[in-house]
């Protein structure tokens, strides 16, 4: 048997579309139900509690009391309101923030940490393009996302059972501009892990920039200095505003994708250039 | 169209900001010959390999590999070529099944009966994680992961680190039926032994830059030779310091040891007024070549010829 028949086609011609995205989806498997399932639990909770507190107007007092306060939890608005207590307990904080931790775990571990690791270069060494490299390892950032976000807006629709009736067309759209937002960070945790060769500086840098987005976006409704600054928080576009009563505007969901492809141009540009071991 | 050079560079070139990497390394590796890499650690080995396959950019120099740019054309390269890191990492989780099976997988293998004849010939452990591997076992995956597309040439940053004196055999088996199958064996190592058993060639680096490429038996004829006398008294060594080619290698308890290289005449005419009790002659040794290529004065040591 000669060598060439021992290949087909696209073993000259690269490596299948998948097998790389799918390797670290399996890698990733048992962090990614993890964090799927744990935050389906949380949500269910927070639903199942919400008919308790419903009538409770403390709540809305204690967020009027002290609205900076509250705000750095994520807390704006009525609490007690259906919208509001999604708002509150799991959209403007709790969900975005899982998002981004595992986004940018992932993407500073798939390639930086895998390369520190020693793992990348048997991979890179195989008949596969750097571009190619990218674009798996983003297919895969934006799938791992997938079970946390479908988990945990599956189990916000059963808040229709406990008194929890909001609009599924805006509860698609937060969802939706949530999970841009974890391939955003995730994407920018990738882009430092080549550009420094280092998966700490990724996850610090990343995490940094997560923190300061997340603030901004929080305090930019009660404190006014900080205001003019949430455009620049692609927090404040995912959920800044009321993402559950007033839904997320088109243009926010646009500027979320447009960073991601931003980012998604610099991965590949930097991995192109990288030295991996 | 003529055979291009299974590997060649040319005034290759690759710092790390003010680090070295390699310096003007020009290396010509012809198709179907076994290469040997020599070099202490640290010398540059691997940062060439990795400037082999596409992994590092060069700073300078050009390099092609199979005829093909790692860069430009890495994709239709990497096809053709196996690959086995110096420190071999693998994924600890995996089993060694399912690594074999990605990597065939992903290198769209068609058949798998040469793999597991490999998986069969070096007993691979293929049922436990990796992590609960042995250095030995995991080197053992890698091996199977090289070879197991037969790639036409083969890369193996140093192949045998862990593995036991029998596999060692059995892998310096595995390098020469491949060549004798016309493929290319890039081999780099620290170890001359591991080395000079099976290339044809060798190139030495030293300090990031090559100091000698040559065949094997070529530079075994202008290695220095060993030779060991026993005194009944103390005896200078600067006895010897009029004879060319000679350097003390050690003097203690009246043996002295003395690497030698050319005639062995005037030497044996120095040494016959000591009047030495016992010789020993050594057969050449590259060993000793190599060590003279090492050693920091390798400029002003005398060597050959």
């Amino acid at each position: 048997m000669t060598t060439e028949t021992l290949f087909r086609t696209r073993g000259v011609l690269g490596v299948g579309a998948l097998d790389v995205a799918r390797l670290d989806l399996r890698l990733r498997r048992r962090a990614t139900l993890s964090y799927a399932v744990g935050l389906a639990l949380y949500t269910l909770a927070v639903v199942a509690i919400y008919p308790s507190f419903k009538g409770d107007t403390s709540l809305d007092k204690l967020v009027q009391s002290d609205p900076t306060m509250m705000a750095a939890f994520g807390v704006t608005g009525s609490l007690t309101s259906p919208e509001g207590w999604l708002n509150a307990n799991i959209f403007n904080n709790f969900l975005p923030v899982v998002a981004v931790i595992v986004a940018i775990g992932y993407g500073a571990w798939c390639v930086a940490g895998q390369d520190e690791a020693g793992t990348l270069a048997p991979v890179a060494a195989l008949p596969v393009t750097r571009r190619n490299l990218v674009l798996q390892k983003t297919g895969a950032l934006v799938v791992q996302l997938l079970p946390t976000m479908v988990l945990t807006f599956c189990c916000v629709l059963l808040g229709r059972f406990f008194q929890l009736d909001v609009s599924g067309v805006r509860l698609v759209a937060a969802t939706f501009s949530i999970w841009l937002l974890g391939v955003g960070f995730g994407l920018l945790a990738l882009v430092v892990g080549v550009g420094a060769g280092s998966r700490g500086l990724a996850i610090g840098v990343s995490s940094a920039v997560a923190a300061a987005a997340y603030l901004i976006s929080s305090f930019a409704s009660t404190i006014s200095w900080i205001r003019p600054a949430r455009f620049v928080s692609p927090f404040y576009w995912a959920v800044g505003a009321n993402p559950i009563g007033d839904g997320v505007a088109a243009s926010n969901i646009a500027a979320l994708v447009g960073l991601a492809v931003l980012l998604l141009v610099a991965a590949v540009v930097t991995m192109r250039r990288a030295d991996l071991h | 169209m003529p055979m291009t050079d299974a590997v060649s560079a040319s005034r290759l070139t690759k710092t790390f900001g003010s680090r070295r990497g390699v310096v003007d390394v020009d290396l010509r590796v012809r198709r179907g010959e076994v290469f040997g890499f020599l070099g202490p650690n640290g010398a540059g080995k691997s940062t060439t390999i990795r400037l082999m396959l596409g992994l590092y950019r060069p700073t300078a120099g050009e390099i092609t590999v199979l005829g093909r740019d790692p860069l430009l054309d890495g994709v239709a390269m990497r096809a053709k070529v196996g690959y086995l890191p110096g420190e071999l990492a693998l994924f600890p989780r995996l089993t060694g099944r399912e690594h074999l099976e990605w990597f065939s997988r992903a290198r769209a293998m068609r058949s798998t009966t040469y793999r597991d004849e490999l998986v069969e010939r070096f007993t691979v452990e293929l049922d436990r994680p990796v992590r609960a591997l042995s250095k030995g076992n995991r080197q053992k995956i890698g091996i199977v992961l090289a070879f197991m597309h037969r790639p036409e040439l083969l890369v193996l940053d140093e192949p045998t680190s862990g593995l036991d004196p029998l596999l060692q055999d059995e892998f310096a088996q595995l390098l020469r039926e491949t060549a004798a199958d016309g493929r290319t064996v890039f081999l780099s190592s620290h170890e001359l032994d591991e080395v000079q058993r099976i290339a044809d060639r060798v190139a030495i680096i030293r300090e990031g830059r090559i100091v000698v490429t040559d065949g094997v038996e070529q530079l075994r004829r202008s290695a220095p030779r060993t030779v060991e006398f026993v005194f009944e008294r103390e005896v200078d060594p600067g006895a010897f310091s009029g004879v060319d080619g000679v350097r003390l290698i050690e003097n203690v308890d009246h043996r002295m040891r003395l690497a030698f290289s050319g005639a062995i005449a005037p030497l044996l005419r120095v040494a016959a007024e000591l009047e030495p009790v016992d010789m020993t002659a050594r057969a050449a040794d590259l060993e000793e070549l190599f060590l003279t290529y090492y050693r920091d004065d390798a400029r002003t040591t005398e060597v050959g010829r």
